[in-house]
């Protein structure tokens, strides 16, 4: 029995990579985790079958010669050998040629699947909930690890931190891990029956970027069925555009990554201060003043025109009496101070005189004026009608139509009532 | 009658006010009130706008601390 010579790591992981390198090899699989952006000089991704899977380094000059697309899901065959990367003693197949054998097994029940909810209704428009404008309470589902909920939660607080959250953690990634993302959709649902305050307004299922198979549970029967049957409106960010799920499908509104999943759930702060500033705006309360003075001026000159004609000018006639009386006695009165003096018993008993008879006619144009005032009528029992709408008076049956607000100008107040039936005064059409 | 006092109530109200000011069929001391209700209104909006801190209640599960970031990368 010999003993085994001792070597080093690097000389151990070298004998390896000779080895491997000298396989050459025809390899059958199925491309994921393949991301068609690669800043670096080779694409890193696996090739798998059911029970195993390889690590996949394809040079980008490889992959370009090759004039084929890889996406995840496809059937491909790859020649070439297996390499070691000694620093970190990782093995990975390096492939000097690629042919496509066929569209993925998964990939194609999923669309079967996708198939089959749809022609079911459950991807509808008609069954798209709106939105609240305003959420109160936002329900999360999602891996309580992970970038995603923190995505979403440092959005929510810039955005709309008045709302509260409900986070419903779930595994997102795992055998049978559909039923616990269902379970924790329907406990996000359920709708508390003694109050509001735990029943969230809307729900956010989201999931950060991962391979096709990672999103798997996003595209089952069980998830897409947990989606359509909430009453709460759903908003979906599965993964990053542009993967996408049944449960993006289903959902009421789909979002290309969980932050714009969130960003979809609630209003921005900034745009909120801009619209209570218009608020602020609108009701001004210098507009506000200004327009019962508008008012005001409106009444005035209705006032105005309706006064009777006679009025106006028996007004005319009494200012201009007036005038003449304030001129006429000062001229008088200044023409002779001596005489003024002389005879200011006289004037003092004579002044009476003299205005009585202005006076007089004074205190009937008065009376005149208060038997034509609109008031006056009112007080012997009429009453003034006008459209409530417009102010304007109501002279006539063609001013208002049945159902109108009209208002009853009586002696001491008004009356706001309502037409309910027009007859116009008997005339032939009728 | 002390209900909370929710962002989605208070604009709808705010809305209400504003519709009945510019509809210019109310009565000057009703339009007063509703000015004063308005004004009101705005300030607290503001302040909850301002002051809000996101409350997180977990009903499921437990939020585990943002992870460090950095990816690993085979090269």
């Amino acid at each position: 029995m010999t003993e085994p010579v001792v070597v080093s790591v690097t000389a151990a992981l070298t004998i390896a990579k000779d080895k491997l390198r000298a396989a050459s090899l025809r390899v059958a699989g199925e491309v994921t985790g393949f991301k068609p952006h690669s800043t670096y000089s080779a694409f890193y991704f696996q090739l798998k079958d059911d029970a195993s899977v390889m690590d996949v380094t394809l040079w980008k000059n490889v992959y370009t010669s090759q004039g084929i697309e890889l996406r995840d899901g496809m059937l491909v065959e790859m020649d070439g050998a297996f390499d070691v990367y000694t620093a970190k003693g990782r093995m990975s197949f390096m492939p000097r040629a690629i042919k496509v054998a066929g569209e993925g097994d998964l990939r194609a029940q999923v669309a079967a699947r996708a198939r089959k909810l749809e022609a079911e209704g459950l991807m509808s428009d008609e069954r798209k909930k709106p939105l609240p404008e305003f959420p109160e309470r936002i329900a999360l589902v999602t891996s309580p690890n992970g970038a995603a909920v923190h995505d979403v939660l440092r959005t929510l607080a810039r955005r709309y931190p008045v709302a509260e959250v409900l986070f419903y953690g779930t595994a997102v990634e795992g055998a049978d891990v559909e039923h616990q993302i269902a379970a924790a959709i329907e406990a996000a649902d359920a709708q508390s029956t003694q109050s509001a305050q735990d029943t969230a307004d809307v729900i956010l299922v989201v999931r950060g970027g991962g391979s096709f198979e990672d999103l798997l549970p996003f595209s089952s029967e069980e998830v897409a069925r947990a989606i359509a049957a909430a009453r709460t409106p759903i908003v979906a960010g599965i993964g990053h555009e542009p993967d996408h799920s049944i449960a993006d499908m289903v959902a009421d509104v789909r979002a290309s990554t969980p932050t714009a999943a969130a960003e979809a759930v609630v209003p921005d702060r900034e745009e909120l201060r801009g619209v209570l500033r218009g608020f602020a705006m609108r009701i001004d309360l210098d507009v506000l003043l200004e327009q019962y003075t508008l008012r005001l001026d409106t009444l005035q000159q209705q006032l105005e025109r309706a006064l009777p004609g006679r009025l106006a000018h028996d007004s005319l006639t009494l200012d201009a009496l007036a005038e003449r009386m304030r001129r006429a006695l000062p001229t008088r009165l200044a023409r002779d101070e001596a005489l003024l003096e002389a005879t200011r018993a006289r004037i003092q008993a004579i002044g009476p005189r003299l205005i009585q008879p202005a006076l007089s006619r004074f205190s009937r144009a008065v009376a005149q004026l208060d038997a034509l005032s609109p008031l006056e009528v009112l007080s012997r029992g009429y009453a003034a009608v006008f459209d409530a709408a417009t102010n304007g008076v109501v002279d006539s049956v063609e001013k208002v139509t049945v159902g109108d607000d009209i208002t009853v100008k009586v002696a001491d107040g008004a009356i706001t009532a309502n037409v309910t039936d027009i007859q116009a005064a008997t005339r032939k059409e009728r | 009658m002390a209900e909370k006092q929710t962002f989605a109530r208070g604009i709808e109200e705010l809305e209400a006010i504003v519709r009945d000011l510019e509809g210019g069929k109310l009565e000057l001391e009703e339009s007063l009130a509703r000015y004063e209700r308005g004004v009101t209104l705005i300030k607290e909006l503001q302040v909850t706008l301002e002051t809000a801190q996101q409350k997180v209640t977990t009903l499921l599960g437990d939020v585990e601390p943002a992870p460090a970031t950095g990816e690993e990368v085979l090269s």
